[in-house]
């Protein structure tokens, strides 16, 4: 019998592929041109998701780069909309690109990412699936600890 | 199922038993009593979580000591439908091997899991009240009440794997919350359609169950030693004066003194007062299984060599009707 496997937190984790998992990252995170998507590790005393990623629209072309809680970079103008237990990202036509919510448990907290994301090439590479993710190809990264760029 | 390499068998397992979170923690209480189990064997716990979206409990599970958690999240499994679940988990214990099976003593798991053990071809040891591990076998002895509750058995599998167990709830403590755990989880692919030769219309929670005689600091129990239902009323006006809530054994359920939701024991509720006062209750151990956990208790039985009184902090010889009308007498005045 197949089976997928990853690690579960007790304290705060994502669904993408529908499973449970404390952090994940998918490109490459240290390139100044290249798409990824970090979704890191929540610590306990934290909880609030930690989404950091550099985004492209399905023709390659770069729409902007987000750490943590703010954009840093937006040649298009994006907004991050916040409402009650997440935010979204949405173009200047009203379009959303990432929608991030929380839910709350007793004792701890699940975030749920929707958005259709590509690459600089234009490659899919992240979709809705259900009520969270799907990625498209290998995720690059399962994250147990919170990620240290080297 | 039959084995003669039971070595081919490891880990135990606990199934996660979630619907009755809020009402009994055995779930929680068996995941750690199983990582106990595990950690003698040199092995896993690992809790079955089966339903529909069911995040949450796999991320409770994790902070209470398990060491993984094995996920099946489909539609099909919203609602309990017995033939399903045992289909789906006989698929998982055939495939995986886990050589402990347990399960709470719940109305769930006295339906579910005798259904499992028949479609194993293994043994299953119902309402235990301790569970250990025989090292030089790699044996789970199962301890649950015998004939009519006169002894306790000890029980084991020799031949067959899982060694299946189910255990009333508030036999076990469980471990405290941390929110720092991590554990494994798998999402095994498995066939889930369901069979559906009964089907669900709805459900709603049953409003009598929500008494609180589990969480009462006070708890006064009646047994058939009262002698009558009028008797058996003082405990309610005692129970009133001490701020306390009344329990009563299996014979006085029968005999129509106490609404079924007062019954304590192995086949009705456990609690942990700080204290309990047990009058004309001789100390059967199927209901002795259920006020273990009480800090003290005081007994009140005319019979010097009652079981009740060797289990008591204090025991009082006398008769129960009379001993008790002296003490709401001077609980009456006092208060």
């Amino acid at each position: 019998m197949k089976s997928r496997e990853s690690v579960v937190s007790a304290h705060h984790n994502y669904l993408v592929n529908q499973m449970l998992a404390p952090g994940f990252l998918i490109g490459n995170p240290v390139s100044k041109d290249e798409f990824y998507f970090l979704a890191d590790v929540v610590l306990p005393g934290e909880s609030e998701p930690k989404i950091c990623s550099r985004l492209y629209d399905a023709h390659g072309g770069f729409i902007l780069e987000m750490e943590a809680r703010e954009i840093v970079q937006n040649p298009s103008g994006c907004l991050r909309q916040p409402f009650p237990g997440g935010y979204r990202i949405v173009t200047p036509s009203g379009e959303s690109l990432l929608n991030v919510q929380t839910e709350s448990f007793a004792n701890g907290f699940l975030t749920r990412i929707q958005g259709k994301l590509y690459d600089q090439g234009g490659k899919l590479r992240i979709e809705p699936y259900y009520d969270a993710i799907q990625v498209h190809g290998e995720v690059g990264l399962w994250l147990k600890e919170p990620f240290r760029k080297k | 199922m039959k084995t003669k390499q039971s070595r081919d068998w490891e880990g135990v397992w606990v199934f996660g038993d979630y619907r009755n979170y809020f009402q009994n923690r055995v779930t929680l209480q068996l995941i750690a009593k199983g990582r106990q189990l595990a950690r003698d064997l040199g092995t896993e716990v690992t809790v079955l979580v089966l339903g529909s979206q069911i995040h949450q409990y796999a991320m409770e599970y994790t902070a209470h000591g398990a060491d993984a958690i094995m996920v099946v999240d489909h539609p099909n499994l919203k609602n309990y439908q017995v033939e399903t679940y045992v289909r789906v988990v006989s698929q998982l214990v055939q495939n995986f091997r886990p050589e402990i099976l347990l399960a709470g003593a719940t109305a769930f798991g006295r339906e579910f899991f005798p259904r499992l053990a028949k479609r194993m071809n293994t043994g299953l040891s119902a309402d235990c009240v301790a569970l250990e591990i025989d090292g030089s076998k790699r044996l789970l002895i199962q301890t649950t009440p015998a004939f009519g509750g006169d002894l306790l058995a000890d029980i084991i599998t020799p031949e067959h794997r899982p060694q299946m167990a189910t255990v009333h709830p508030g036999v076990f403590e469980e471990r405290i919350h941390d929110h720092e755990a991590r554990a494994r989880i798998l999402y095994p692919e498995v066939d889930v359609q369901a069979e559906e030769r009964v089907q669900l219309i709805r459900s709603k929670p049953d409003q009598s169950r929500k008494g609180g005689l589990e969480d009462a600091d006070v708890v006064v129990v009646g047994g058939k030693g009262l002698g009558s239902k009028e008797n058996f009323q003082m405990l309610f006006e005692l129970a009133r004066l001490l701020g306390g809530e009344v329990g009563a054994t299996r014979p006085v359920i029968l005999s129509g003194w106490a609404e079924e939701n007062r019954l304590l024991g192995q086949t009705g509720k456990s609690v942990k007062p700080k204290l309990l006062i047990t009058a004309g209750t001789s100390g059967a151990v199927q209901y002795t299984t259920g006020i273990q956990g009480a800090e003290t208790i005081i007994a009140i039985n005319r019979d010097p060599h009652a079981p009740i009184l060797k289990m008591a902090d204090l025991g009082l010889v006398g008769d129960a009707k009379t001993v008790l009308s002296l003490l709401l007498e001077k609980l009456r005045k006092r208060l």
